[in-house]
């Protein structure tokens, strides 16, 4: 019996979000294209050739090469040659450069001398990846100088004893998961998942609205004609449930694969994550959907929160460094954990195990939120905000009657309360 | 309301819309506010400081423990587990309870001091870009310090001096100034454009709604009436308690930032207020210019939501613009918020001469003209429309 309710008000509530354009537009279309404009948009994950200017006033040998050798690295690009301080800043004031190499005029004299010489860099810091272009590229061409000028002086040694006396410890720096160390790898995870949790929200906060719309109006809304809260709530879960389902695979699978982002997970792990994080932001979405008050109110009330959200996720500035109360915070919602257990299952290919805390925080969460819902629901049912209210005191005078009578008389009592809106309505 | 008109009674009208209904309180009000204190408070460090990293110490020699050491007391780094293998230590990472760890292999001080060149390895877990580029920053220059701490002791046996170590080992040094921001401060980096963006995505919404509203609600009608038909009059008086609220809400996010948190305003407050006024008037204007083009409470709705979240990473305070493909490039001179952040980084980071920002001023007076061109559609619509869900 129950059963055969729930799968009635999931076909129902499948049926209202094919037929509701507003709706279709969140559940389906932005997950498909809005993933797509941001994996476009970091596509080239770094920066490559940051104009720099650079002012020469030692023109030596060295200071040429060194210039030389900055504009050849993939980080930086020298757009012009200054004559001085003045006229590399008017080129940074116009946005035309993004930094400058000072070179002093004592650059050769110093090094003569064998003391420690210095290569000045201004940086615009209008972005960090300026300054991290800027000090990689300079870096990198500053320690090979400072190798083959110290292999010039140790002349006369071997090869080998060159290398060793020139780096005693050699180091290798390896970024794990993220290969290119780029802005897709790092931010796109996020994104995703933040874009299942939103659009959810949208899509079912618009239906709530609908239906308060209608409800104001006095006209009936899914759910007065079954006996049960559980079974409309439980409907209405399977029905996004199975909706998301289908544009879940597509946003974790089938987004990052087009743009050739890593895919470290085994389906087991993904799809045990990925399940218990759809109800938790399911039954999310249907607790605050009740604060809507009409259709098109949910882009006002929850598209701004994905900004704070995406921050609370701790992909961007690291979690152990939030103030407590924003970590305690950030815990209600689900992205928090579906972010950081997605981001690390897909990055960095991690087990259930490696992400147990946040597969158990998901899990409570949809305990938390469909307590929430079924209570809402339950008031929602008894409140005489519900045209259904002949119904609802219908069926608290068959609890009060013997069980076995009431099986028969519910039908009637229902056609009653039925026949009572209609005439009302008529009115 | 048949005997009033005029500008002032539109504004009544609205402001007493606006009060009867707390959405527009909840999204005008409290959603920039929270924004405004989540993004200050957030990252109040300014540059995250103790980051939790582990060390695989396979050699456990003097050389390697003064290299943990001297790691530990870098202030940003914090060195949290040593593990006994690469396994354990990778795996931690998986965990999330460490952003990077150092790899010392078995050997390297008996292979330093016979001169063999050993090798240490940084790894650091770039699905966290901030805290792994940072921790990258001190682990690195950890692994160089400790490869110049055994070539001075070489080179000090051999009879150099300090200075003349120094010479030898790193002949030409990198001097980086970061001009505007010396701290690396990420606060200053991020929320100088994070809270006016936040404000941008109200305005565009709350403007496209409100409008909306009145043909939705049926009382567009009385509304260009009590205009005398005029739409400019209509559009500008309904807006104007609007543009006083979210004016202050501008305010006070500069006050927050330049006033209490002090952030560099090297020009001062003005140039950023007249800034964050226009940001707010061109919002506004682009708001209605989609309002009245596309005549759908929810299309236009979306267009307007749509455009003022993709104006945060368009405007290229995270990702530089001229990093992204060219199509999004050219379209990024379609969002106010783009000239913004062009006139913050010259006016409040870098303290230049007015004049270098007068072009993006003048896109943001541009964009509060930008409804002239089809504001008409609206009066017709407010005539003719019926709302479709």
């Amino acid at each position: 019996m129950w059963i055969k309710d729930l799968l009635d008000v999931c076909g129902k509530e499948l049926r209202k979000t094919v037929s509701d354009v507003g709706v279709l537009v969140f559940f389906i279309v932005v997950p498909l294209l809005y993933p797509l404009l941001y994996a476009y948009l970091y596509g080239r994950e770094v920066v490559h050739e940051v104009p720099v200017v650079a002012v020469d006033d030692c023109r030596s040998t060295t200071s040429r090469e060194f210039l030389r050798k900055s504009d050849a690295t993939p980080d930086l690009r020298i757009i012009s040659y200054c004559s001085d301080m003045e006229e590399a800043r008017n080129l940074l004031h116009r946005h035309k450069a993004y930094g400058v190499i000072y070179i002093p005029s004592d650059l050769d004299h110093t090094l003569e001398e064998g003391r420690q010489a210095t290569i000045n860099l201004y940086c615009d810091m209008s972005g960090l990846l300026y300054y991290k272009a800027m000090l990689s590229g300079c870096t990198m061409v500053s320690l090979e100088m400072n190798r083959n000028i110290q292999m010039v002086r140790l002349s006369g040694m071997s090869d080998r004893e060159k290398e060793v006396m020139t780096m005693p410890i050699e180091n290798e720096y390896v970024t794990m998961f993220n290969p290119t160390n780029g802005f897709q790898g790092f931010l796109i995870p996020a994104v995703l998942i933040l874009v299942l949790q939103q659009t959810l929200v949208l899509g079912v906060a618009m239906m709530a609205g609908t239906e308060e719309e209608r409800r104001r109006r006095g006209e009936l809304v899914l759910g007065h004609e079954y006996d049960n809260p559980i079974t409309v709530l439980g409907g209405k879960a399977l029905a996004y449930l199975l909706v998301y389902g289908l544009t879940a695979s597509y946003v974790l699978c089938v987004v990052p694969w087009l743009f050739h982002m890593p895919q470290l997970w085994k389906l087991p792990t993904l799809v045990t994550f990925v399940i218990p994080f759809l109800l938790a932001s399911i039954f999310f979405a249907i607790s605050i959907s009740f604060f809507v008050r009409d259709r098109e109110s949910c882009f006002l009330l929850f598209v701004f929160v994905s900004v704070p959200l995406i921050f609370m996720s701790g992909i961007s500035w690291p979690t152990s460094n939030m103030p407590a109360f924003w970590r305690v915070f950030a815990q209600i919602f689900p992205s928090t954990q579906g972010v950081n257990g997605f981001a690390r299952i897909n990055t960095t290919g991690a087990l259930l195990q490696d992400v147990r805390y946040e597969l158990i925080a998901l899990w409570i969460q949809t305990a938390v939120y469909f307590m929430i819902s079924l209570f809402i629901y339950e008031r929602l049912y008894r409140s005489d905000k519900m045209p259904g209210i002949e119904f609802v005191l219908a069926m608290r005078a068959r609890a009060r009657r013997n069980v076995r009578v009431a099986v028969r008389d519910i039908r009637s009592d229902i056609e009653e309360a039925a026949e009572r809106i209609r005439g009302r309505r008529k009115k | 309301m048949s005997g009033k008109s005029g500008f002032w009674a539109i504004v009544k009208r609205e402001s007493s819309r606006m009060y009867s209904r707390p959405l527009y309180g909840l999204s005008m009000v409290f959603a920039p506010l929270f924004c405004f204190i989540f993004f200050t408070t957030l990252m109040k460090e300014g540059l995250p400081e103790s980051l939790p990293a582990g060390v695989v110490d396979e050699d456990n020699t003097a050389v390697s423990r003064s290299i943990i050491r001297n790691l530990d007391s870098y202030q940003q780094t914090e060195i949290v587990r040593q593990y006994s293998n690469f396994a354990e230590a990778r795996e931690a990472m998986q965990r999330n309870e460490i952003y990077g760890f150092f790899y010392i292999p078995k050997g390297t001080q008996d292979k330093a001091s016979s001169q063999e060149q050993p090798k240490i390895s940084i790894y650091t877990n770039a699905t966290y870009l901030i805290p792994s580029s940072l921790l990258y920053r001190d682990m690195k220059t950890m692994a160089v310090m400790a490869s110049a701490a055994v070539g001075r002791e070489v080179l000090t046996a051999r009879g150099a001096n300090m200075d003349q170590a120094m010479g030898f080992l790193q002949p030409i040094k990198m001097d980086l100034h970061a001009l505007g921001n010396p701290w690396l401060n990420y606060n200053v980096y991020l929320s100088n454009t994070m809270l006016p963006a936040v404000l941008v995505l109200m305005v565009l919404m709350v403007t496209c709604f409100s409008v909306h509203c009145e043909l939705k609600d049926g009382t567009a009608k009385e509304w260009m009436e009590m205009a005398g038909d005029n739409v400019l009059k209509a559009v500008s008086a309904k807006l104007f308690p609007q543009t006083v609220v979210f004016s202050f809400m501008a305010l006070v996010y500069i006050v927050i930032l330049y006033g209490y948190l002090g952030f560099p305003a090297n020009n001062g407050l003005w140039p950023m207020l007249l800034a964050a006024q226009l940001l707010i008037l061109a919002s506004q204007g682009f708001a209605v210019f989609i309002a009245s083009a596309i005549p759908s409470l929810r299309w236009s709705l979306s267009l307007c939501t749509l455009w003022g979240v993709l104006s945060i990473p368009i405007s290229g305070f995270s990702f530089p613009v001229m990093g992204m493909p060219e199509a999004l490039q050219a379209l990024s001179y379609l969002f106010p918020l783009r000239y913004y952040f062009l006139i913050y980084v010259d006016q409040a980071l870098n303290g230049i001469p007015m004049v270098y920002s007068a072009w993006f001023y003048t896109a943001l007076v541009a964009f509060l003209i930008l409804p002239l061109v089809d504001i008409s559609l609206l009066r017709k619509a407010a005539h003719e429309y019926t709302y479709l869900p």
